[in-house]
């Protein structure tokens, strides 16, 4: 069937709407008790800028003493306060004085002391863009809002990261790509990839990959790889990966790829919390997808894209299901009728 | 035109479903004039506009009788009900097991729960646990202390919750039990304001546990909801129709147990979090569960990224193998609601089960019907609809009790769908077969012997009712025990079920017999089901 050019547009808003672009984005970062917060609320952040050193084995140890209302010369310290310490690491008593104490959270006081969270080892975490600090909460984390625009992912693992946007084109394209000159490269795969193909992309230097889907037991090994590393005390370089879609196997979708593509060569930062890709935006902007565009997201023709045509009222599809429908007309010039559910559009 | 007064949009704004229905006069009296459900995101005008237009465009005589003009959208008084994630409780204690006793009352109170117990996670896991993002109370308990190191443990525990609780960024803490008032030298507080409160023990009350409870649904923060509405919807349609009514509602973040009669709630209802659609934490075990119930042929991390993509796009493929699966997942849910009510699982089988929520909105009448008959078992006869209209939550909502109550008695016969009846007789014995079976209706009698451990069908259409009379060779009991019974049912979309299962069912351990098992019942209910 050929694409018929009568088309009604009332019905268009009941697909599903997906945010091409988000131009405010906020960016959360999860921290525990014993991370020491470098930032304060309303503090501007720039680009490397260390926001917190992430303690990589807390453990409880004794602080500072309790201090009495008579010996307090400056606010009294409370749970979720930093001690910096007080000279002696090992924490070990001197001779007539009291007990020296590591740096650390105060957590709780317990028979005249301060129990503090503390640890030897610390990753700092550091700024993947620019933005200004809305929120600043010992053992819990940070909200900052990030300068730029961001396009959201549906998932994403590892530490937040930057890099310079390069696009390798499925699996092989991977595989091919994968040397040290990417070193320091996000990189975006259109294409099937799994859990062996983003560890070998860490072990080589890039920064991060950007996929349309990947599978839940791929994302898992990733973690579990990462995990090892953290335990191994090895310095963690920042690395992350996004997924734009979901589990099953798509290709990106064209307007998210007509932007990447423009964004190819420059600086763009990964987050997980929320999952977001960062960046400043493309000059020239990267002009709006058509209002009618429409991409299908599920059933057989899952992955395709086109344009509205109309609404096409209840209809029965496999399995003796009724479901909202609309007809669209593929890139291809075929027409099809789909599921509205299995629609979405990009606003 | 002047929009006829007694016209009224009912929407359902869910967390993945967002559903409108008109409801108008037709021959003076209130009727449903059509419904409509699609995925949530929609806007509340786009919805109940495009249900008026394709009102309009079915009886363009009746929308102009009710002045369903153009102008009628913005004229037309809606009722909106929305739904709300849950709250989260995170619970703290010495041991694991204090922790999973508070932890079962509230997953049932409409809390979402985490928790953390010293003995295994320490006084940091338990800071990073309560100080989480999201957590909308804490609750702190403990086990009397019969020894040294519970007594020191407690005292560990007291430290770290005021630690906790001294941070500017707290939440609101929960003390149980009399335990948590003595160790923690804590007085009891009244349940509001916004202070800490005192809550009785998990092993407090008759029965035991349901004062907690009943404070915890009482402190729940998200306010009215859908679910909550529903409630309300039950009561008011026991006493319209003076029956006795178990409602099953499942929805994405959560589900409703509850049986009223027509003087009320016959036992506390269940507001259940972890029996949503798809549960949050997809674990091995929330997989397997949906596995166990499946009839399409995945492995466990195949259904695992199923059921994440379900919950990212609950509407997406919601036809074919999407459709088989949505009941499987719909199916575990009703398990594990099952699983975590036993107080009402115990009442006898109510005259009529309601099942609503989004878990349901694209499936079949008949394979509603008999995913219900597959969890629920209990002996009995009881009739099954489903609030197709997601009509309960919007009309609880209405405040004046007299008018909605009113509404429901106008609504009755719109709101549900009758989906069938279900007999459902226990003890009976192995064998070629356990007596006969005479249903006479309206179009003649039918006859069919009983066979044991098979599921049957007879075909009685909506509006339709029944005389069955059931002959067993042993007695049986179904609410009561005997061996000859005469029941009366009405018809519905999936008709009679006699079943004749096990209870609780038993299905087989290999997973190609137990999908075939479980296809050779579902191709019997749903047309088209294996396309």
């Amino acid at each position: 069937m050929t694409a018929d050019v009568e088309t009604d547009d009332r019905d268009l808003e009941l697909v599903p709407a997906r945010r091409l672009l988000d131009p405010e984005p906020i960016a959360r970062f999860e921290l525990a008790p014993g991370d020491r917060i470098l930032v304060a609320e309303g503090d501007r952040v720039s680009v490397g800028m260390g926001l917190a050193e992430r303690q990589r084995e807390p453990r409880v140890d004794d602080g500072p003493p309790v201090a009495g209302a008579a010996e307090v010369d400056h606010p009294a310290l409370r749970a979720g306060d930093w001690w910096p310490g007080d000279g002696h690491e090992a924490g070990g008593p001197l001779r007539r004085r009291h007990p020296r104490s590591p740096a650390g959270e105060l957590l709780h006081p317990e028979d005249g002391r301060w129990r503090i969270a503390t640890g030897s080892h610390v990753d700092v975490l550091e700024a993947p863009a620019a933005g200004t600090v809305l929120e600043a909460i010992p053992g819990r984390g940070l909200t900052i809002r990030l300068a730029g625009s961001a396009l959201a992912g549906t998932s994403a693992a590892g530490i937040p990261t930057r890099g310079r946007l390069e696009r390798a084109i499925g699996e092989t394209g991977l595989r091919g790509a994968l040397d040290v000159g990417r070193a320091g490269a996000i990189l975006v795969v259109d294409g099937r990839i799994d859990s062996e193909a983003i560890i070998r992309a860490r072990a080589t230097g890039v920064r991060g990959v950007i996929a349309a889907s990947l599978a839940g037991k791929d994302l898992r090994d990733l973690q579990a790889s990462e995990a090892r590393q953290r335990a191994s005390l090895q310095p963690l370089a920042p690395f992350a990966v996004l997924v734009l879609d979901g589990t099953a196997r798509r290709p990106l979708a064209g307007p998210v790829a007509d932007l990447l593509g423009a964004l190819e060569g420059r600086e763009v930062a990964i987050v997980v919390d929320p999952p977001l890709v960062v960046f400043n935006p493309p000059n020239p902007a990267i002009p709006p997808p058509g209002r009618d565009r429409v991409r299908v997201m599920g059933g057989d023709l899952v992955g395709r894209e086109g344009r509205w045509l109309r609404g096409a009222g209840l209809r029965r599809f496999p399995a003796g299901v009724l479901l909202e429908a609309a007809t669209i007309a593929l890139d291809d010039g075929e027409v099809a009728t789909v599921a509205l559910a299995d629609l979405e559009r990009f606003v | 035109m002047t929009v006829d007064p007694n016209v009224l949009f009912a929407i359902d704004l869910g967390a993945a479903t967002a559903s409108a229905a008109l409801i108008g006069p037709v021959d003076g009296r209130r009727r449903l004039l059509g419904s409509l459900a699609l995925p949530a995101g929609v806007s509340e005008d786009r919805l109940a506009g495009h249900l008026l237009e394709r009102i309009r465009r079915a009886d363009p005589a009746l929308a102009d009788d009710l002045g369903l003009d153009d102008g009628a959208l913005a004229t037309v008084p809606r009722r909106i009900v929305r739904s709300a994630p849950p709250p989260t409780l995170v619970v703290l204690a010495p041991t694991v097991r204090a922790r999973l006793a508070v932890e079962r009352i509230a997953g049932v109170a409409g809390w979402r729960t985490r928790g953390a117990s010293l003995e295994p996670d320490g006084t940091i896991g338990l800071t990073r646990t309560a100080l989480e993002r999201g957590v909308d109370a804490l609750a702190v308990t403990g086990d009397p202390a019969t020894s040294r190191e519970e007594t020191t443990a407690m005292a560990e525990l007291a430290a770290t919750v005021e630690g906790i609780v001294g941070r500017p960024s707290a939440p609101r803490l929960i003390r149980v039990g009399e335990l948590a008032r003595d160790d923690l030298g804590l007085e009891p507080e009244a349940p509001t304001g916004e202070g800490s409160i005192y809550a009785p023990g998990p092993e407090a009350g008759e029965p035991p546990g349901e004062p907690l409870r009943h404070l915890l649904e009482r402190l729940d923060p998200t306010g009215p909801t859908s679910r909550r509405s529903a409630l309300t919807a039950l009561m008011d349609l026991a006493a319209a129709l003076d029956r006795r009514i178990e409602l099953v509602e499942v929805g994405f973040d959560g589900a409703l147990r509850a049986v009223a009669d027509p003087h009320g709630l016959e036992a506390a209802p269940a507001f259940v979090p972890a029996a949503s659609a798809v549960p949050l934490d997809l674990d091995d075990d929330a997989v397997d569960e949906v596995l166990a119930w499946s009839t399409v042929a995945l492995d466990r991390h195949r259904m695992r990224d199923r059921l994440r993509d379900l919950r990212l796009s609950p509407w997406l493929e919601a036809h074919g193998d999407g459709a088989r699966l949505r009941l499987a997942a719909a199916r575990a849910a009703v398990t594990r609601l099952v699983a975590l009510t036993p107080w009402l699982e115990a009442l006898p089988a109510p005259d009529l089960i309601v099942v609503a929520g989004g878990a349901w909105a694209a499936a079949p009448g008949p394979a509603i019907a008999l995913a219900i008959a597959d969890v629920i078992r209990r002996p009995g006869t009881s009739q099954l609809a489903f609030d197709h209209a997601r009509l309960l939550g919007p009309l609880g909502a209405i405040e004046d009790p007299v008018e909605r109550q009113a509404l429901f008695a106008e609504l009755a016969d719109d709101l549900l769908a009758p989906l069938g009846s279900l007999i459902v007789p226990l003890g009976l014995r192995a064998g070629r077969s356990a007596g006969r079976l005479t249903v006479r209706g309206p179009a003649g009698e039918t006859s069919l012997d009983l066979v044991p451990g098979g599921l049957q069908l007879v075909d009685l259409p909506p509006g339709q009712l029944a005389e069955v009379d059931l002959r067993f060779r042993d007695p049986v009991g179904m609410g009561t025990r005997g061996r000859h019974l005469t029941v009366q049912v009405g018809g519905g979309l999936g008709g009679l079920l006699v079943d004749l299962r096990d209870i609780p069912l038993r299905l087989p351990e290999r997973a190609e017999r137990r999908r075939a098992l479980l296809e050779a019942w579902q191709a019997a209910f749903w047309a088209g089901g294996d396309q």
